[in-house]
């Protein structure tokens, strides 16, 4: 569903709604060229939906000593989740904008029973393929041998558990494709740990293998003692209800051919 | 740092932990560092609850392993002193608190 990207009624300001992982949020700013870049770069997951959470860009110093549920700081730029609001100051480019909102959702989503994960996701048969490693592992590599239009990103996937079902979201948060991934989500079939190799080959992963695969790969950003808990309950979840392997693939198509259906 | 008798251990509280097929994780918060622990660590690890000192802790290993006294006063002592040096686990005096 797409929203008119509309001008609020609070002066110069202008705002638009996306929705990312099926967490609604409102953009607003003053600045026209960032608002510009940002309109542009989450065209494909603008959504209106009811009650978006709202996020004010560079509005101000915040009143001193307001209570903040949860503050980060990056290269400048302050995301701060106050009681009134969330705010992200000193953001000067679509770069920073982009760096907070991941940020914001890998927190947010502790709500959901989510998190933020280094993978690509490929969709196949109405399941998500999640494949996971650090930069360098083959996530690009994997997305672009796969057919077009089945990948919901080459960089970062977000999984929520929903009604006891693990699903994989599209995120735009993109990685070697330079484009925004798909605003869509299919239930989870497997997350494979890749291994780049001579032969292809998967290997099934006892749960507390599958937790050490995915922990070095999720995004967080809280020090808090409390949000790790929260976190880590989440990720040992997901390793015992979702399978996982190890792909050893070599760089062509025909890893998909020893994949578990 | 001391593992003797008269200091009790306890896990620092500011970490995050859980428990899968007899290993444990733990994170570390403030330095997001991922640390495990095997079956024995595992276990210790579920036994430190400040209020029980190292020979204490290795008479439980001795209750629940093929394991000799010494040896188990030996290991355990080995990995509080390494838990210790990874600020994973801190000493409570016999007074109470946490020491510094």
């Amino acid at each position: 569903m797409n929203a008119p990207l509309a001008n609020s009624g609070r002066g110069s300001w202008q705002q638009f709604e996306l929705s990312i992982g099926c967490v609604p949020l409102r953009l607003q700013m003053s600045d026209a060229q960032l608002f510009g870049a940002a309109s542009a770069r989450y065209a494909a997951f603008t959504d209106a939906a009811a009650q978006p959470i709202a996020i004010a860009l560079n509005d101000g110093a915040p009143a001193e000593g307001a209570p903040v549920d949860f503050r980060y700081e990056f290269e400048g730029a302050v995301l701060r989740a106050l009681s009134s609001g969330i705010r992200f100051d000193g953001v000067k480019n679509q770069y920073a904008l982009d760096s907070l909102l991941r940020v914001f959702l890998s927190w947010k989503l502790l709500e959901h029973q989510g998190f933020l994960l280094h993978a690509a996701t490929v969709t196949r048969h109405g399941k998500a393929y999640l494949f996971t490693g650090k930069s360098g592992a083959g996530k690009s590599t994997v997305a672009t041998l796969s057919p077009e239009g089945s990948v919901l990103t080459d960089e970062i996937s977000l999984l929520r558990r929903e009604e006891g079902v693990w699903r994989a979201y599209g995120t735009p948060f993109w990685g070697e494709f330079k484009a925004a991934g798909s605003n869509s989500s299919a239930p989870v079939a497997g997350i494979f740990r890749l291994l780049q190799a001579a032969e292809n080959r998967v290997e099934a992963l006892r749960p507390m293998a599958i937790l050490r695969a995915l922990l070095p790969n999720v995004l967080f950003f809280s020090a808090d003692a409390q949000a790790n808990r929260q976190l880590l309950e989440i990720v040992s979840q997901a390793s015992t209800e979702i399978a996982g392997y190890t792909l050893s693939f070599r760089k062509n198509r025909t890893f998909w051919e020893v994949l578990p259906t | 740092m001391s593992t003797s008798a008269a200091v009790f251990w306890q896990k620092n509280p500011a970490l995050a932990w859980r428990e899968i097929d007899d290993e444990t994780v733990i994170i570390s918060p403030n330095d997001s560092v991922m640390h495990e622990l095997n079956d024995t660590g595992s276990f210790l690890w579920k036994n430190i609850d400040g209020k029980k000192s190292a020979a204490e802790l290795a008479e439980l290993l001795v209750e629940n392993y093929e394991v000799t006294p010494d040896m188990a006063l030996s290991d355990t002592q080995a990995l509080l002193e390494e838990m210790s040096s990874r600020k994973l686990v801190v000493t409570v005096p016999a007074t109470g608190g946490v020491s510094p």
